[in-house]
């Protein structure tokens, strides 16, 4: 017997399998689920400290407008600047090499200087920048509240230039921490409820279209449904604010700048990278349905309208499920594009600063500040409730709930179902992926084409890029090693209770917001003090991408008939065997997508990233870092890099998963 | 020696137990049949030999060495699914020659063995062929070949026939039945199509709910069903349920719940006792003239309804006191009979059967699951 034949042999005993099974089912509980949902018992362990920081106002402090101070600010030889109202200030700088201003609040504490809040920008050449160090309450020094100091600092390289230090009193705001959680979290699920109302009202017509209907170029717009998909959602921020919005500094030329709301633009950005998401559930699940029942209703005298509400729409409640779920978990865990949304639309001020907050952001910016550990650890807390038992409702409501769909209006659905109805229909779904699609996703090379260059500093987007590859690519590796077997067991373990319980668990991480996951990932690892940024940045990452691979590997296991390894196996043929020879073949192609997407989202993502970690540089953290920092053309250039290297994947995926359906 | 000894095998899947302590004997070299209803644990009962499920309790010997704790590959059963199975991404060659190479075989070995089944099946000319190229003969005389080469000794053979047009079926059956005995293999044929059951069987095994119901030749299993059930199954049967009045020599006599008599063949029950006759509807005599008989078995009706089913014709009787009985004619008698015709049934006393009544009355031990 070969050496390979004894490790085969070893391997395909049962205890072995047994024991390999266990194993992967230990890694995924302790992992990924645990470190997932690990922030749940802070509200055991924390409460007091809840309590204490986030549900208690802090002491009363007395606003005194008089004390406002005045700046009057020099900057190397050049003149004085702009003196603006109240806290903020715009520095003027000319310089002919990178100077690092940085700005820093001081607060008093016992008499001590304590940082309570630091920004730091590199400039070079000749323009302005503005520093918002204003006292009201968007700030939300819930600690030191007092008085303080702030001082603006110069640095080129040769040594401090020059140093203002100004005395500002800082008032506590009467809002608690906590009203600042609730905010930020109702405008999250107002955001996604809205986002997937639009997605669904917009990609129903759509789905119909590419399943129902055949027309010329079908092939080429199905393909640009998919686009967003592969553009890091950090670039989609960047290019859809710049289409959209009204951004301080920034106008490039064809911008809209149609709305100066953040709010607007947050959902017209979750919009771009959901609709895919819905309308592919939607049609995945269109194909499915028989189109005879379509036909035996029209055959009976239902104009099309009325078949499709109430034959089909009626059968379709299992895609209507997975789509409303994508779009709103997604919706709600994106962080870095909305990140740089806001930062577009607010520039130059601290992230704490900005009107408004989503709870990713938030999220985002209390670890950015630092500090803020409570905090966090209940956002993240509220946030992984709320969204599990709010998932849990979605699908018992629509899966109970019976619309009205009986009754039939033969008049009006008559009418609407011929002549220009339907034509504006397809036009309008057509409008749509165009203009709120398409363009805003693109709309960051018209901004480089046409925009004035700036330096680039291409050698911290590379090491970005080489550290997010690093990330992306041993997450890959574990995720197929442990959910390559994991999706076997959930498919064919004989033991059903426990696979029901795994095959439920395991979309947790993907319906869980990001930031949240990484919240509580923090908190788990860090717990046990192993301080390591890039491992704790891959755990994160390996959490919330391991259902990818084994939702995909686990589709491909269920269309498996398990007679063929049934077969194999009375033919003589070891497990391994079994596994290497006709199992594999037929699943490897969804492996093979499975790896390619948690691939992509590892390399996109952006929240879970900034949330486990303060200094972590993957390419979309780089990316936004630019954007909030003001430099657009070297952000623009970064998102254009990155979108190509997607692309190719996402190109390489499409290309093998289609050859896996044509076999 | 091939054979296969089972001891009160159990099989549970939660609380719905599939096999119910079975115990069965197979010969070396028997060609034996499983025949029963959809549900009655056929396949559960292969899969349990080829290992590919656990029982819950009992145990299965081959060639009297227990293999309860052997894994599929190492028990040497041939397994052929109700699908084949054929390996969709390999070709006849490779889906033939899998098993000796699973089994670590030289390549030689391998050739040969390959070479002379699909030779033995005629396909070795189709051998670069892939299972979607072959016709459904080709594909199980495929996975035949398959499961032969792979060096058992035994064939479980679930439904092989199902996924064949009826022609077809007819002419593999024999084939499959002369391949399996000219390579001395012992074979369990799991099917629920009672013809081709008595066809090709040396034996027949009727499983119902579990149980071992009936063993016998497949003549016996005709003629002397040991249930209602079989009796009604294995071709089809009219009913009578009434209670035994007298057991001659030669009949007995049993009397329905109307009070009308029937002579049956003799039977060993003690007289008094709740039974039911039954006979099958091709043994019910019906012709055209009315018997002026004074035969107690004798009665007239007319026709209610045929089923035209080409080879015979399946008729619906309602007889003049009401009941309604089933005859079933060959083609060239059928003809004959129009809807509306005034007919005299006939029932033979040896073909009407005598069985104790079962309990919950004939209706439901006639159920199929």
């Amino acid at each position: 017997m070969t050496l390979s034949e004894k490790i085969s042999d070893f391997i395909s005993r049962k205890k072995v399998i047994k024991g390999w099974y266990a194993l992967v089912i230990i890694f995924f509980i302790m992992l990924v689920i645990v470190p997932t949902l690990f922030v749940l018992t802070y509200a055991f362990t924390g409460w007091d400290e809840i309590q204490e920081t986030v549900m208690k106002a802090p002491p009363e402090i007395q606003y005194t407008p008089t004390h406002l101070p005045v700046y009057n600010i020099r900057f190397t030889s050049q003149d004085i600047i702009d003196v603006t109202e109240s806290y903020s200030l715009e520095v003027e700088y000319d310089t002919d090499r990178d100077t690092t201003l940085n700005h820093t609040v001081y607060l008093l504490d016992d008499g001590e200087k304590v940082i309570e809040f630091q920004e730091e920008f590199i400039v070079n050449g000749t323009g302005s920048i503005w520093f918002n160090a204003s006292a009201n309450d968007t700030y939300n020094y819930f600690h030191h509240v007092g008085d303080g100091y702030q001082t603006i600092r110069a640095d080129n390289g040769t040594g401090l230039i020059e140093e203002w230090e100004n005395e500002v009193t800082l008032r506590s705001g009467d809002r608690l921490p906590w009203d600042m959680v609730k905010d930020a979290l109702i405008v999250s699920f107002t955001i996604a409820t809205i986002v997937t109302i639009i997605d669904f009202t917009a990609g129903l017509p759509m789905a119909w279209l590419m399943v129902r209907k055949d027309f010329r170029g079908k092939k080429y717009i199905d393909t640009l449904i998919d686009m967003p998909l592969a553009i890091p959602t950090a670039a989609l921020g960047f290019s859809t604010a710049m289409f959209w919005a009204v951004t301080p500094g920034l106008n490039p030329y064809g911008s809209l700048s149609l709305t100066s709301s953040p709010f607007i633009l947050v959902i017209l950005l979750h919009i771009v990278f959901s609709y895919p998401y819905m309308v592919r559930s939607l049609s995945a699940i269109l194909h499915e349905i028989d189109i005879n029942y379509e036909v035996a209703a029209s055959t009976l005298g239902a104009p099309p309208l009325t078949v499709a509400r109430t034959i089909t729409l009626p059968l379709f409640r299992a895609g209507l499920v997975t789509g409303i779920i994508l779009c709103f978990a997604r919706s709600l865990s994106e962080t870095g594009g909305t990140m740089a949304a806001l930062a577009m639309m607010s520039p130059a001020m601290g992230e704490l600063a900005y009107p408004m907050k989503t709870g990713p952001t938030l999220i985002g910016a209390w670890k950015h500040a630092g500090g803020f550990e409570p905090h966090l650890a209940f956002t993240a807390m509220i946030l992984v409730i709320i969204t599990l038992i709010l998932l849990v409702i979605i699908k018992i409501v629509i899966m109970k709930f019976k619309m009205p769909l009986r009754k039939v209006f033969p008049g009006p659905e008559r009418l609407l179902s011929k002549g220009v109805f339907p034509k504006m229909k397809d036009a309008l779904s057509f409008i749509f992926m165009f203009l709120v699609l398409l363009i805003p996703s693109f709309f960051i090379f018209s901004f480089v084409l046409t925009g004035e260059p700036s330096p680039v500093d291409w050698g911290g987007f590379w090491g970005a890029m080489r550290f997010s590859f690093l990330v992306a690519g041993v997450i890959t590796v574990i995720n197929l090693i442990f959910g390559v077997p994991l999706a076997i067991y959930i498919v064919r373990g004989t033991n059903k209770i426990m696979t029901n319980i795994l095959d439920v668990l395991v979309n947790v991480p993907l319906i869980v917001p990001t930031s949240a996951l990484g919240i509580s990932l923090g908190m788990f690892w860090g717990s046990m003090d192993l301080g390591m940024t890039t491992l704790l940045v891959i755990s994160a990452h390996l959490a919330f991408t391991f259902p990818l691979v084994v939702r995909n590997v686990a589709g491909a296991m269920e269309e498996l008939d398990p007679t063929y390894e049934e077969t194999a196996r009375t033919l003589g043929a070891k497990p391994m065997f079994v596994f290497r020879k006709i199992v594999f073949p037929s699943i490897k192609f969804s492996v093979l997508a499975g790896a390619i997407m948690a691939f992509t989202r590892s390399l996109g993502e952006t929240g879970a990233t900034l949330a486990v970690v303060k200094e972590a540089n993957t390419v979309p953290v780089y990316i936004v870092g630019l954007v909030k920092a003001g430099n657009y053309y070297p952000a623009a250039l970064a998102c254009i890099a990155l979108i190509f290297i997607s692309f190719i994947t996402m190109m390489a995926m499409r290309y093998m998963t289609k050859k896996a359906g044509d076999n | 020696m091939p054979e296969i000894h089972i001891k009160n095998l159990k099989k549970a899947f939660g609380d719905l137990v599939a096999i119910d302590d079975l115990t069965i004997d197979v010969k070396d070299g028997e060609y034996l049949t499983i025949l029963g209803p959809t549900g009655a644990g056929k396949t559960t009962l292969l899969r349990l030999i080829a290992g590919l499920t656990d029982q819950t309790s009992g145990s299965i010997f081959i060639d009297g060495k227990c293999v309860d704790d052997l894994p599929p590959e190492r028990r040497k059963v041939a397994f052929l699914s109700q699908t084949y199975s054929l390996f969709p991404h390999m070709d006849v060659w490779e889906n033939t020659t899998f098993g000796p190479i699973a089994r670590g075989w030289n390549p030689e070995q391998v050739e040969i063995i390959g070479r002379e089944m699909l030779e033995m099946v005629h396909l070795y000319d189709r051998k670069d062929a892939y299972p979607s190229e072959l016709s459904g003969g080709m594909q199980q005389r495929n996975a035949l070949a398959r499961a032969l080469s792979a060096d058992a000794k035994i064939l479980l053979l679930d439904e092989p026939l199902r996924a064949l047009d009826a022609r077809l079926r007819l002419d593999l059956r024999y084939e499959l039945k002369q391949l399996s005995k000219d390579m001395g293999m012992t074979t369990i044929h799991v099917t629920h199509d009672q013809e081709e059951a008595l066809t090709i069987s040396d034996r027949i095994l009727v499983l119902r709910d579990g149980k071992v119901i009936q063993s016998g030749t497949p003549k016996e299993i005709f003629n002397k069903p040991a249930i209602p059930f079989i009796h009604h199954f294995v071709g089809e049967a009219n009913f009578i349920s009434g209670k035994l009045l007298e057991v001659g020599d030669e009949y007995s006599i049993i009397v329905d719940d109307d009070g009308h008599k029937y002579r049956t063949q003799k039977t060993d029950i003690k007289p008094g006792s709740r039974v039911v006759t039954g006979i099958k509807t091709e043994f019910t005599l019906m012709t055209k003239d009315i018997w002026e008989s004074e035969d107690i078995n004798n009665f007239t009706g007319s026709i209610e309804r045929i089923l035209f089913l080409g080879r015979f014709s399946d008729f619906e009787i309602k007889l003049d006191n009401g009941e309604i009985v089933h005859a079933r004619l060959p083609g060239y008698q059928a003809n004959k009979f129009e809807d509306g015709d005034k007919v005299n049934i006939h029932y033979s006393p040896q073909r009407l059967l005598v069985f104790p009544e079962p309990e919950g009355g004939i209706k439901k031990a006639l159920e199929m699951v």
